[in-house]
């Protein structure tokens, strides 16, 4: 059985909500690919946890939107910015639906890595090696998404998944790291990790 | 059909379907973000596009020739089959906040700027290096990490090809990290920056 809690309201911005689930909604795809391409149960049910969380920024969303409309017009305003949140959910559920494929043993037929090679967002596995130029570095100052249109999405450590890690954490050397992005700038950015890339570019 | 062929069609089929379901929550974000019904007309069109991809797909799984044991990996294709199709299902219910014709709340603009994965538009002035070149050869996702979603040239939106020319005058319409967006403003118009209604 799952557990429900009581939300309480909180005033909250509509704006920061919306935000977080947008950005929680988009993430937890292709986290949620990756649970599927590398069979991670870990990570799988990691994205579990992430769907319990946009659940309670939906709850708390709906709240902040019936505090605020105050009459007729505001209501047919807001019901918009309602049905998105609502398909943010629901992107949220779908990714926690591909999780589940991991988390209950099915399991995704092998050839879901030639399908991960034809995709245009590549998603990627690399472990920080022993003198690779991003070993010690903090993520933010790698600057990938501007150098290579690549962003880490996880890093394993210590047994644990750190999901969409902040600019302030650094990397180290036996890190796993899961990336997402252009095809070439993958490539380029496991070469980095394996120490076989010894350059940054522009640096 | 051969089963190697089988196996190819269904890899394509699948790899269509998730590329169409993520190119359409950027095009609802668009379409929320400028108001704009022709972008959101263009998700509802690519939901049926989906639909019958997803069918396809799904009967190509079960026509394929599978061992008992076999059977629990071809169901985890056929529910991350189901998943994206969800994925492009929610993307289309954002388009119909635009299509039922009032303006998108303020908010929704604000959240879709300030998001990691955002939406943007650019002009391109008579001094950008994109002029007269196809997409292909702009190489804009390569130079600023935004992906071209549609380019709006006066009253029309089109699709981008890889052989659409960019011309003077056109704004394009383009999603990827927020990270990307002066570096596309740049290229697309590098003296001036230019105002988008």
């Amino acid at each position: 059985m799952p557990h429900f809690e009581k939300i309480e309201y909180k005033p909250i911005p509509v704006r920061e909500l919306l935000l977080e689930m947008k950005n929680l909604s988009e993430l937890m795809i292709d986290l949620a690919y990756s649970a599927a391409l590398f069979n991670d149960k870990e990570l799988a049910e990691d994205i579990l946890e992430l769907e319990a969380r946009v659940d309670t920024l939906a709850y708390l969303l709906d709240m902040e939107i019936m505090v605020a409309a105050r009459d007729a017009k505001d209501a047919e305003a807001l019901i918009g910015v309602s049905t998105v949140a609502a398909a943010t959910d629901k992107i949220s559920d779908a990714a926690a639906d591909i999780a589940a494929i991991v988390t209950h043993n099915i399991g995704v037929h092998p050839i879901v890595s030639a399908i991960f090679e034809k995709v245009e967002k590549h998603l990627s596995k690399a472990t920080v090696r022993e003198g690779s130029v991003i070993a010690g570095k903090q993520v933010g100052k790698l600057e990938l998404a501007a150098r290579m249109g690549v962003d880490i999405i996880a890093i394993r450590r210590n047994k644990e998944w750190i999901i969409n890690p902040k600019d302030s954490e650094r990397v180290f050397r036996g890190d796993v790291l899961i990336t997402r992005g252009a095809p070439q700038g993958i490539k380029d950015f496991k070469e980095l990790a394996e120490g076989s890339l010894t350059k940054l570019e522009g640096q | 059909m051969t089963e190697q062929k089988q196996f190819e069609e269904i890899v394509a089929r699948m790899a269509e379907l998730k590329d169409t379901s993520e190119l359409m929550i950027d095009l609802a974000y668009s379409s929320l973000m400028l108001n704009s019904r022709e972008l959101a007309e263009e998700v509802q069109r690519l939901e049926e596009y989906v639909d019958q991809l997803h069918t396809d797909f799904e009967l190509l799984v079960l026509t394929s020739d599978f061992k008992k044991e076999e059977a629990s990996g071809f169901l985890g294709l056929i529910r991350l089959g189901v998943a994206t199709e969800k994925i492009a299902d929610a993307a289309a219910e954002m388009a119909e906040v635009v299509l039922r014709g009032v303006e998108p709340h303020p908010v929704l603009k604000l959240a879709i700027r300030e998001a990691e994965e955002t939406v943007t538009q650019a002009c391109v002035t008579d001094s950008s290096p994109l002029i007269n070149k196809t997409l292909k050869e702009a190489r804009v996702h390569e130079e600023t990490g935004m992906w071209i979603l549609a380019i709006r040239r006066g009253e029309k939106t089109l699709r981008p090809k890889a052989d659409s020319k960019i011309q003077a005058g056109d704004i394009l319409i383009a999603s990827g990290y927020a990270e990307g967006v002066n570096d596309l403003k740049k290229l697309a118009s590098p003296e001036q920056s230019c105002k988008i209604e």
